[in-house]
């Protein structure tokens, strides 16, 4: 696979040098930094395949000052250290002008120093928990406020008065429902109505919220029963923070259970288009998913961005890249918008120095993307377009609510009082 | 006004088009048109005619609600009216008169909004509460009295005076109960806390707190107080019950899928002496085996016919082929070579199983497969309060027939002799008679055929991937060791004990901290037997 991998790369790389020296011979190198094998590969391949079309689309419209942009894809393997060892590669060796890249907060955590040391430049698109601004890197990921907020926003209008919460346990549920259990409690929802369990320190200070399994935790009859018990009174919903195929038993037990949508909902922040695509979507039709992006938004953009992508995705030499039934998610879509907004920071730097482009990011810039218009903000995140969307048996969305403008904050533990 | 003129309008052009009309007149006709005019307003004009609707009570309704909501109610252009159109399957018939039709181009679903399907669900309630159907009467009940809608109160107070069915009734005494918590007087308040402590009601538990709570609008009186902590009491004794129960059967459940998936190696390992690495990749082949069985069904007779709910049963038997094959052709070309060297087939079958999982990742991709569960297999069984999801009871009844059946095989039948002589003395067995290499080999294949069966089940609850077998081999070789290696009944009651204690300990633990436990409970257990519940001298634990 590595070695298949490296001749793709060389691939690209011969490609890149004819396809640039037909016009001009100067190249700006960009990085790309996610797993292409191990248990991320299946959602971090998408997004070096979107990564690598926006780069051509770019390319064949004249490049980024004249510059045409020329790819260093590595391979972060799902081996969060390696991600570290990368980076430096990709910020010492090839000198790479920006890279984008990572998926889990745990690799971006890891590579977080080494963009520091290096002062290098990031672009981030995955939704993630918050709490964190690094100088060296720029968020285009929904934070908490833009996707956990509205929605729970969302089914408080639609009448819910129940929440339970149910994660897997790491950073990024656990951070994302104590955010979530702040605010319920700011909402005048009750204690004992926040389902799932809590833990607090000696101090009585709550310190985890929410029912939490293992990665790939397979028996979810427990949790479910307790749903169960939990929603039977009426108006209560699941905010589902599970990532990964765990999903999988836990809607095919929820699905048995004989809970439908309509009596208790699931809001799920980790499903997305391209996992439903290994998903019994039958199962979870009705249920709730809120991104800043959803493939099924009619507009002109977003049609335009579907098309250009498949018919790249045709053409392409790529080895091993998959060209049938593909879908578009958030998280491509967030990849995309990073690179052209790199692209009009640099244009309005008027330089590739990561610190100057990074100015010209604070100082707000626009894009209007296949989601719609976003812009960026001094504290490194986006204001975008929320949409809140309800799953269809095909594995798609029918959006149901669309929220305009959200600023993006990442900082929101511990702002909201009662 | 105009909703009816601009629908009777609607239904003109909708005659005129269509050849024939339908000989049944009557409600069904009326409810039918007004729902083609639903479909067709937008926005606030749909309230209007959503009013009419509730006024009609033909069941209908309910089913093409249903339908609306399912994606079955699509819209088709013909050159001079839109025909709203019900699609069963691959038929189509037209929503106003029921008539089948073939449309020339494709229609495109019509979706109600969350906002209209509330209300819809209401209308659809308040017809189901006559529904000669128990189960959709009793939820409407329920669902009408969790409202606390006033409105609806009379009706179910008449209702259920005279309901002939026990479940019903007590159905429409709960919602009446809980109902009257917002909407009655004092007194009606305090009977119907009384009422619903003595039903053990759950549902009314947070209903209960609501009207005794001091900042609603009506003070609670001490008298309701006093009933409502009795009646508090009642229901959490009775939740603690249920509770109990439910564990039972979940800990039955999980002990049962442990002990599917892991009875095929307490022969092959246990058995025979094979350390089969490769157990969980036998696993996968029979979830992949049924999920090209799904596929080949969908695609034969499409997935919404009655045939295609048949794919599980089918995939049972082929699961159990396909696996067995590939575990005879694996025992013929590498484990016979092996059964004197048990460490190197540790090693050649953990080859095997990755091999076999880059096989699975080139043919079926990367990512998970998924395998839908058949409609019969939907939804769950209540016994009281206790719901057992169709799915994990096939599971267990099927594990119950593996067992029984694998028992009979070995003690009841020459081919049981023969397996027992092989695998106590090999050499011993071949001196007099037995054709050792032949029983190895099949021995071998309906081990690894029941990891195949265990596949097709687990499809049903779980993931389907390149990676599943890795998921439950570390469980497989853990309820071998703990019930003693060699032993079948021993494996049948570890993976059982293991499953209760799990469960049990999920409530009060969690899942992370409860699994943990469990491991740990399993290694002091080994410390302490060493050979597991049954230890038993197998030739490969003898050198």
């Amino acid at each position: 696979m590595k070695k298949y991998f490296k001749t793709g790369l060389a691939a690209i790389a011969v490609a890149a040098v004819f396809a640039s020296t037909a016009f001009s011979a100067e190249k700006v190198k960009v990085g790309v930094l996610h797993s292409l094998s191990g248990t991320m590969a299946i959602s971090e391949t998408s997004l070096r395949d979107v990564l690598l079309f926006t780069f051509d689309e770019i390319n064949a419209a004249g490049g980024v000052m004249g510059k045409m942009i020329e790819p260093v894809v590595v391979d972060g393997a799902s081996d969060w250290p390696l991600f570290a060892e990368k980076a430096e590669q990709l910020l010492v060796k090839d000198k790479v002008a920006a890279t984008f890249g990572c998926w889990t907060s745990v690799s971006r955590k890891s590579v977080l120093p080494v963009y520091e040391k290096h002062n290098g430049l990031l672009f981030y698109p995955v939704q993630y928990e918050g709490e964190e601004m690094s100088p060296n890197i720029f968020y285009t990921a929904e934070a908490v406020g833009q996707q956990a907020i509205p929605a729970v926003d969302f089914l408080l209008n639609e009448g819910m008065k129940k929440f339970y919460l149910i994660g897997t346990d790491y950073v990024y549920p656990q951070t994302t429902n104590l955010v979530l259990f702040e605010y319920l409690l700011s909402k005048g929802v009750s204690v004992e109505d926040i389902g799932g369990g809590l833990r607090k320190d000696n101090a009585g200070k709550v310190i985890s919220a929410g029912n939490y399994t293992p990665f790939g935790h397979s028996d979810f009859q427990q949790i479910v029963a307790d749903i169960k018990k939990f929603s039977a009174s009426g108006d209560a919903c699941v905010i589902n923070t599970i990532n990964g195929d765990a999903n999988v038993p836990f809607f095919k037990e929820f699905a048995a259970s004989g809970i439908t949508s309509e009596d208790c909902p699931v809001v799920s922040f980790s499903l997305s288009e391209d996992e439903f695509r290994s998903l019994p979507a039958k199962d979870l039709v009705g249920h709730l998913g809120c991104w800043t992006y959803f493939m099924s938004i009619d507009t002109l953009a977003n049609k335009k961005f579907i098309t250009n992508f498949n018919s790249w995705l045709a053409k392409t030499k790529v080895p091993g890249i998959i060209k049938k039934d593909r879908v578009t998610c958030s998280p491509m879509v967030l990849s995309y918008n990073g690179v052209y907004l790199w692209k009009a920071a640099v244009e309005k730097a008027k330089s590739f120095e990561p610190e100057k482009v990074m100015k010209a990011l604070e100082s707000g810039i626009s894009f209007d993307g296949p989601g719609g218009k976003v812009t960026t903000q001094k504290n490194h995140h986006l204001t975008k377009t929320v949409y809140i969307g309800e799953t269809l048996e095909t594995g798609q969305f029918a959006i149901v609510e669309t929220m305009k403008d959200v600023f993006g904050e990442p900082f929101l533990k511990g702002t909201f009082k009662k | 006004m105009l909703s009816k003129t601009l629908g009777a309008y609607i239904l003109r052009i909708l005659l005129s088009s269509l050849l024939t009309l339908g000989t049944s007149l009557g409600d069904e006709k009326e409810a039918r048109r007004l729902l083609v005019e639903i479909v067709l307003r937008e926005g606030a004009e749909r309230a209007a005619a959503l009013e009419a609707l509730g006024d009609e009570g033909d069941p209908v309704i309910a089913s093409m609600v249903e339908a609306w909501r399912g994606g079955q109610i699509l819209r088709y252009r013909t050159d001079n009216a839109t025909i709203i159109l019900f699609k069963d399957g691959e038929a189509f018939s037209t929503l106003l008169t029921g008539e089948a039709v073939v449309p020339a181009t494709g229609p495109k679903i019509d979706r109600p909004s969350r906002k209209l399907r509330k209300t819809l669900k209401r209308i659809v309630d308040l017809i189901d509460l006559s529904s000669p159907d128990f189960d959709k009467r009793i939820e409407a009940a329920l669902k009408l009295g969790l409202s606390q809608n006033p409105q609806y109160l009379p009706d179910l107070k008449a209702r259920a005076k005279r309901q002939e069915d026990s479940n019903t009734q007590r159905a429409f005494d709960e919602a009446v109960a809980i109902s009257e918590l917002a909407n009655g007087s004092i007194e009606n308040r305090l009977a119907a806390i009384r009422t619903l402590g003595s039903m053990k009601s759950f549902r009314a538990r947070d209903y209960i707190e609501r009207c005794i709570s001091t900042d609603g609008d009506t003070k609670p009186t001490d008298e309701m107080v006093t009933a409502a902590k009795r009646a508090f009491a009642e229901i959490d004794s009775h939740q603690k019950m249920v509770d109990f129960i439910g564990t039972l059967f979940r800990g039955l459940s999980l002990g049962s899928v442990l002990l599917l998936v892991s009875y095929g190696l307490a022969i092959t390992f246990g058995q025979m002496g094979v350390i089969n690495m490769a157990h969980g990749e036998f696993i996968a082949i029979g979830g992949y085996t049924t999920y090209i069985v799904q596929n080949k069904f969908a695609s034969a007779f499409g997935e919404g016919s009655s045939v295609y709910g048949y794919y599980f049963i089918t995939a049972i038997p082929l699961a159990f082929m396909v696996s067995a094959i590939v575990g005879a052709i694996m025992e013929k070309g590498l484990i016979q070579f092996l059964y004197k060297r048990p460490l190197e087939s540790l090693l050649a079958t953990w080859g095997i199983s990755m091999v076999l999982q880059q096989v699975f990742r080139l043919y079926f991709g990367a990512a998970n497969v998924s395998v839908s569960s058949p409609q019969w297999l939907a939804g769950s069984l209540q016994v009281g309060d206790v719901s057992m999801s169709y799915s994990r009871v096939a599971l267990i009844v099927c594990v119950a027939f593996v067992v029984i059946g694998t028992y009979l095989l070995l003690s009841k039948t020459s081919w049981g002799l023969h397996v027992r002589a092989t695998m106590q003395n090999r050499q011993m067995a071949s001196s007099l008679g037995v054709p050792s290499g032949r029983v190895n080999m099949i021995t071998f294949a309906f081990g690894s055929g029941l990891a195949g069966l265990a596949g097709a089940f687990l499809s049903q609850i779980g993931n389907v991937g390149p990676s599943m077998g890795q998921t439950y081999i570390v469980d497989s070789f853990m309820v071998v060791v703990v019930g003693g290696v060699g032993n079948l009944l021993g494996a049948t009651l570890s993976s059982l004990g293991i499953g209760m204690v799990d469960q049990g300990l999920q409530p009060i633990l969690g899942p992370v901290m409860g699994k943990i436990s469990v491991l740990f409970m399993i290694i002091l257990f080994l410390q302490i037997k060493p050979g597991g519940l049954f230890p038993a001298r197998s030739r490969s634990l003898d050198d």
